[in-house]
């Protein structure tokens, strides 16, 4: 051994055997990455356009194994212009940072609400801007929102929580009820999804222009589920497309028009108390 | 000074006591003293610094769900765990040999019959203790943040559910599960076990590169550049190579640095638990292993460059 340190120096002895070592250990360390990445344990790389966008600090940090920490100091720093209503800082903001971690599902619907609905609502009121600007850039905003939503949905298909927050730009932003019905309809079923996405699927289908008699199927056939769906938007909802859609008589429900005033319920004689007192 | 040969000789002359080529005895011993010679460097007063920052992080105030608050909680938490642990390994293994060898502490321990192996491997089990040690303490102050902040937004989420009052039992415990899971859970110890894999890692490697330098300094700032890179190289490699055009130089460089330098990225596994994603435990085992893997060969190579080095 001391003829072969004496022969060879150290420090390339030390190189040559972490050399081997190294390509020994990358086709193990290759596959278990993919199976950390598969086990959703491990991240994957960043995209390309991640890196580009990056700060050079994010970057450094990115690189030095703090994404998680980079990615929630963004997202203060997303905060914190949302909180001076600096739109497009904040949507590059997001960029990154759901480049950065894209299986946090609270990233996506943090970065739809506040373009589809709070960057969309300041562009409703902003009295600094030509109205003509306030409508291009709340149309802006709403597809920005969108775009978010459906990258999202590509990366984490069975999410409920993007699908409701792109449902809601659609509903309230957009007023688009053909679209929030499909989004509605993509929910169902899916993991975490409450009963309410069921009747809101029909109930935007039946304002959905040439989707009524499917819509009026649809209801009828949750009103038939039983008692704890008979509820007054259902029941509402379905008296509007039988009008619209003349069904007859004997095939309405018998439900009364929630919306019509209810008859007063009909006082019952009082039982005459002892001593003949009577309760009005 | 060289190594001392594994034989004691009696004061006469005559006789001669064989000692053991490798006593576990011997590197506990010197296990015990790092651990009290790192302890009397007042090491552990980083931890005040890491409450700080977990009080910080417990009074986050953001426009986020209860869950998304409580997950925010932990992310910086846990993220803040991982920078102190590797951090604190690499200053700590750097400090010990120069310190050592400034103490003339050395000399003495190298006077013994005493295997540098066994130096060694007690400088590096002394370091791993301590280190555990920390993230003990560091992981139980993450626990006592985000269970107390997690009690107290699912009794802020149920008062608010029942006053609001149209929300049925099973609707209100699938929003306390919502919450809980993104709380304290038993699988949240693993990723302390992550962090001390990664810490050990790290350990070893500045072991390494402590014996090849000649000062602390040195060897903090090299060892933090390794660790940068043994992070980048593994998510960077695809940019550089689209970046360059695919160019042979960067690839023949992206594989020199990939089979030098340990890939540290690998060990980030703990960002998926933190996160709440099911975790496979022989996973976590295999990592283990490829763990002992590295600290064996780092362990060895140091040895190489250790065994007749004159001080």
């Amino acid at each position: 051994m001391k003829r072969l340190f004496h022969f060879v120096p150290r420090l390339k002895l030390v190189l040559a055997s972490l050399a081997m070592f190294g390509l020994v250990r990358e086709p193990i360390e290759q596959r278990m990455r993919a199976r950390l990445i598969e086990a959703n344990l491990l991240l994957p790389p960043p995209a390309q356009t991640a890196f580009e966008q990056m700060s050079q600090s994010a970057m450094m940090g990115t690189l030095g194994g703090l994404r998680t920490l980079v990615a929630t100091y963004l997202t203060l720093e997303a905060f914190d212009y949302f909180s001076t209503k600096s739109w497009d800082a904040l949507r590059q903001t997001y960029q990154i940072i759901v480049d950065l971690e894209p299986r946090d599902e609270s990233n996506w619907v943090s970065a739809i609400w506040h373009l589809g609905i709070n960057a969309t609502a300041n562009m409703e009121y902003n009295d600094r801007l030509p109205k003509f600007e306030r409508e291009r850039r709340f149309r802006e905003y709403a597809f920005a929102g969108i775009a978010f939503a459906e990258r999202g949905i590509a990366q984490l298909p069975d999410s409920v929580a993007i699908r409701l927050q792109l449902a809601e730009i659609y509903r309230v932003k957009l007023q688009d009820n053909c679209a929030t019905a499909r989004v509605y309809g993509d929910t169902i079923g899916r993991p975490g999804a409450l009963g309410y996405v069921r009747r809101f699927y029909g109930y935007f289908m039946a304002r959905c222009p040439g989707k009524e008699r499917e819509a009026y199927d649809y209801l009828i056939s949750l009103y038939r589920e039983g008692k704890q769906q008979h509820l007054p938007t259902l029941i509402k909802e379905i008296k509007n497309l039988e009008v619209k859609l003349s069904i007859p008589d004997r095939e309405r429900i018998p439900d009364p028009d929630p919306d019509l005033p209810r008859p007063a319920p009909q006082s019952q004689p009082s039982t005459p108390l002892p001593g003949g007192i009577m309760v009005p | 000074m060289n190594s001392s040969p594994p034989t004691e000789k009696a004061d006469s002359g005559v006789q001669t006591r064989h000692v053991p080529l490798f006593s576990l005895g011997r590197v506990l011993t010197i296990t015990s003293g790092t651990v009290t010679q790192l302890f009397r460097m007042k090491v552990f007063y980083f931890l005040f610094a890491f409450a700080l920052v977990m009080v910080a992080a417990g009074n986050f105030s953001l426009p986020a769900t209860p869950a998304q608050e409580l997950s925010t909680i932990k992310k910086v938490s846990f993220g803040t765990m991982d920078l102190f642990a590797w951090l604190f390994s690499i200053v700590a293994t750097a400090l010990l040999i120069p310190r050592d060898q400034e103490d003339r502490t050395l000399y003495t321990i190298l006077a013994k019959p005493v295997r540098r192996i066994e130096y060694l491997l007690g400088k590096l089990g002394g370091v791993l203790c301590v280190v555990g040690l920390s993230l003990l303490v560091m992981g139980t102050i993450c626990a006592i943040t985000v269970g107390f902040r997690e009690s107290l937004l699912v009794s802020e989420e149920i008062g608010a559910m029942q006053a609001d009052g149209h929300f049925a039992p099973d609707e209100v415990n699938q929003q306390i599960d919502l919450i809980r899971h993104q709380g304290l859970r038993p699988e949240l110890a693993l990723v302390v076990l992550a962090y001390f894999f990664k810490a050990a890692v790290v350990a070893a490697v500045t072991l390494l590169l402590s014996t090849i330098a000649s000062s602390s300094l040195f060897t903090i700032i090299v060892s933090i550049l390794v660790f940068l890179i043994g992070n980048a190289h593994a998510l960077a490699t695809g940019f550089w190579l689209q970046e360059s055009g695919n160019s042979w130089v960067v690839r023949i460089v992206v594989k020199v640095v990939k089979v030098l330098i340990p890939d540290f990225q690998i060990f980030a596994f703990s960002e998926g638990i933190v996160q709440g994603e099911v975790v496979p435990y022989w996973l976590v085992g295999e990592m283990g292993l490829i763990t002992v893997g590295y600290l064996l060969v780092f362990l060895l190579l140091s040895l190489l460059v250790f065994v007749d080095k004159e001080f």
